[in-house]
């Protein structure tokens, strides 16, 4: 009886505190966030004066360096070695998990871990956020006082895109612009049944209803002339055809979203009506980009949408499924009026920042101008001349397998590139397969340059409300686009669509993006 | 009356069938992946891969498993494993026996403050704060400390005391056998089958624990092997390679390699169970029945 009592005064009380820790939780979050906040801006004030004081001591201090995750250990990498040399720093690399990777970089961010610098992907949502928040060091005068080589390494532009509240933050890493996705078509199929490839819609359409009716691959009905990713409802080269192979396309001086685009219902008719003819496969809407590869190298399906860089995985699964199997990109079809283009993507793939709560942000600066000087820079991405790569006309070709051993994760030790020269070394990366570089000179070099459609946002400032928008948007042209295209509504819908693109956040974000865009335009 | 009627028999029949059925389905996604782990690529890309292998090879077993990166994992995890048992279930122990004795003074509400802390906790958050504090953070001990007691395994193992008749101690306490002896004496060689089945759930709650791993620790050096399976396998999820740069997704994994990790981190603590299982099903018995 009296042990009862005990147990039942000391749960309601543990009840009642939970309650009122509950209760005002949400208070506290908030002041949490802020005191953290808070914390991580009073901190450097603590760290940096003794910081100022010593860099009379010649001594480098060791740096810790926060990286995106990698199957190989950044510290006992070969390449952590040659940095340290070249640069005489020592630096302790860690890295964030593969998996909620900016949940865990959120902790380390609030509880003001001492990291000196930090990359992350080409995520300029996160990166501002932080530097509103005043987690981050104001890099233009560290860069100003030591950073000769950034200087010369990153362009105006590159700087001018990382501004927040018009000081920089970051040192971005510029990707090339180069277009990925296109249609691979099994062209041994075209050559059985003697036809040439298509260059227009029509021609394209027509090919399909070919292998329908003629079946040169021998599925018996199993199969289907093209399939697509459920999750990539709008499919590169033949979104080009309707005006739409970038998300925002530009229409009369003004970006566009795709759900405004008058192309989009022209598209989703003509992809509509393939589905309704049986030539796109029934099941589309559930493929992964797993079970595509799977039909399409078990020779079921004759043209799919293929990114170069799984040409090789692809081409080995088919060739050993079928010997005589042959494919081939396609060149960028011609709508009814002349219209073509396959997207290209761009952007900033890193991004380099030094927290607030950084022990030694000028040495940082220093390590990561010192990784910029050319000579090392280009040590680090390609490696030695002869050892890991040959030169020839202008051509950097890598030396295999040491290259993909040695210099394979270059691009992740990277903490801004020569965005001069770094194109052209990069290239040498795409070299690793022949496969892999057919694919790429292909899109990228083969197709003349007006049948590739630059993104106009590749390289825009941090745009708050298209960022926090961005990915639920597309989710919902897509969703929509399937719905379409099995014929669960009609194009008709698009109007209504629209409007509820609008309303999600579609006219804020091209009030924002449009503001920035008539400013280039000067 | 212990003849077995026809209806008998088709119960039996139907509870066989349906467990064979049930073990089955546990078993094929196993199947599987161990198939895939030593499948060639080009099988597992054209989804030739069921529950048999094809076109069978090792290099990527050999591959997974002669990454340094593995095994500096693999020796933190069975590290940890070890010494976190073994500390775990000696905690445990001790713990348990002075609250099975309900009447000394203060024990029901010592028993309460255990109880509280199944039910309540800090957060994610402060729980980080607290570890940074006590300079846990990157430190391996940070794995096992906090979470060295079970409260749910000590009551199973508090149980299982009660359990054992009271007379035993009594008799050796007439023998002149103090307390430790009574405990380490005769309680606990009495209570083996308890202990064997909580130090398995122990033993596999560290195996498999990654969670705590992700949190707090950061040193690549100091990863444990589930940390390292678990971003091998999320790396290729869609949510993430949503984000991933170009070089990114030239360097990913193939989905062999990953099959291959998944059965190379899984095997080792499969081969505890057999030897612990006799254990493992008596003690999970007494533990529920008392409960």
């Amino acid at each position: 009886m009296k042990n009862r009592r005990w147990l039942a005064l000391l749960l309601g009380t543990g009840l009642v505190l939970a309650a009122a820790g509950c209760g005002s939780s949400g208070n506290n979050g908030a002041n949490g966030n802020n005191s953290s906040g808070g914390e991580a801006t009073k901190a450097p004030a603590k760290t940096e004066a003794p910081a100022t004081k010593e860099p009379e001591s010649d001594t480098k201090p060791e740096l810790r360096v926060l990286n995106l995750w990698s199957k190989d250990d950044y510290n006992t990498h070969p390449l952590a070695k040659v940095i340290e040399e070249r640069t005489g720093y020592k630096v302790n690399y860690e890295m964030l998990p593969a998996d909620k990777a900016m949940d865990k970089l959120n902790l380390l961010i609030s509880s003001a871990e001492a990291y000196d610098v930090i990359s992350i992907a080409g995520d300029k949502a996160i990166y501002t956020d932080y530097a509103k928040m005043g987690a981050l060091v104001d890099l233009g005068p560290l860069i100003e006082e030591y950073g000769d080589n950034i200087k010369a390494s990153i362009s105006e532009d590159s700087f001018e895109a990382m501004k927040v509240d018009g000081k920089i933050y970051s040192i971005p890493n510029r990707s090339s612009e180069f277009a990925g996705y296109n249609l691979m078509i099994r062209t041994d199929w075209l050559e059985k049944l003697d036809l040439q490839m298509p260059t227009t819609l029509d021609e394209f359409t027509a090919v399909l209803k070919a292998f329908q009716d003629k079946d040169p691959g021998g599925t018996g009905g199993k199969g289907a002339p093209m399939s697509i990713d459920g999750a990539l409802a709008t499919v590169a080269n033949i979104t080009g055809a309707f005006g739409i192979a970038t998300g925002w396309s530009d229409q009369g001086g003004k970006l566009v979203a795709t759900a405004q685009n008058p192309g989009f219902k022209e598209y989703l008719t003509y992809m509509a009506d393939l589905y309704k003819q049986g030539l796109i496969d029934k099941e589309f809407a559930v493929n992964k980009d797993a079970t595509l590869k799977e039909k399409f190298t078990s020779g079921q399906i004759g043209v799919i949408q293929l990114p170069w860089f799984d040409i090789p995985t692809v081409a080995d699964a088919l060739n050993k499924n079928f010997p005589e199997a042959k494919f081939a990109y396609l060149p960028a079809l011609k709508g009814k009026d002349g219209k073509m283009g396959i997207g290209m993507s761009g952007g900033y793939d890193r991004i380099t920042f030094i927290p607030k709560s950084a022990k030694h942000p000028e040495d940082a600066i220093k390590w990561i101008n010192a990784k910029l000087e050319p000579e090392t820079f280009k040590l680090i991405s390609l490696g030695e001349e002869g050892k890991h790569y040959t030169y020839s006309d202008g051509v950097y070709s890598p030396i295999l397998p040491i290259f993909t051993d040695e210099r394979g994760l270059a691009s992740s030790y990277l903490t801004g590139i020569d965005e001069v020269n770094y194109p052209i070394y990069w290239q040498a990366r795409v070299k690793k397969d022949e496969r892999l570089f057919a694919g790429f000179s292909y899109l990228n070099r083969e197709i003349p340059a007006e049948g590739r459609v630059a993104d106009p946002l590749a390289f825009a400032p941090s745009l708050p409300e298209y960022a926090k928008n961005n990915a639920s948007l597309n989710q919902m042209i897509n969703d929509f686009a399937v719905k379409v295209i099995v014929g669960e509504e009609s194009p008709d819908a698009v109007t209504e669509f629209a409007a509820k693109f609008d309303a999600a956040g579609g006219a804020a974000s091209a009030k924002e993006i449009n503001e920035w865009y008539a400013g280039t335009k000067k | 009356m212990n003849k077995r009627t026809k209806g008998d028999l088709v119960l039996d029949v139907s509870v066989y069938v349906f467990l064979l059925l049930l073990g089955l389905m546990m078993l094929l996604p196993l199947a599987n992946v161990f198939s895939k782990a030593v499948s060639a690529e080009w099988a597992i890309t054209s989804g030739k891969v069921g529950i048999f292998p094809v076109d069978f090879q090792l290099d990527t077993m050999t591959e997974v498993i002669s990454s340094s990166t593995f095994i500096r994992a693999f020796a933190v995890s069975v590290g940890v494993t070890l010494v976190g048992t073994l500390i775990s279930i000696l905690m445990t122990a001790l713990t348990a026996y002075p609250l099975s004795k309900g009447n000394l003074p203060g024990m029901p509400f010592i028993m309460v403050l255990f109880i509280f802390t199944m039910l309540f906790s800090g957060g994610l958050i402060p729980n980080y704060l607290l570890m940074r504090q006590l300079h846990l953070i990157d430190n391996l001990w940070v794995l096992i400390l906090p979470g060295m007691i079970s409260v749910f395994n000590m009551l199973v193992i508090k149980s299982y005391y009660e359990s054992l008749p009271e007379a035993l101690e009594e008799s050796a306490r007439i023998d002149g056998a103090k307390t430790y002896t009574i405990l380490f004496r005769i309680i606990l060689p009495l209570s083996m089958p308890v202990i064997a089945t909580i130090a398995l759930f122990y033993a596999v709650g560290y195996w498999n624990d990654y969670f705590g791993p992700m949190i707090y620790i950061n040193d690549t050096a100091k990863k444990t092997l589930q940390l390292y399976l678990q971003d091998v396998v999320m790396n290729a999820s869609s949510a993430n390679v949503l984000n991933k740069s170009i070089d990114d997704l030239m360097n990913m994994s193939p989905e062999g390699v990953r099959a291959a990790t998944v059965v190379a981190s899984t095997v080792p603590i499969l081969f505890v169970y057999p030897f612990l299982q006799k254990y493992f099903i008596k003690g999970v018995l007494i533990g529920s029945v008392k409960g």
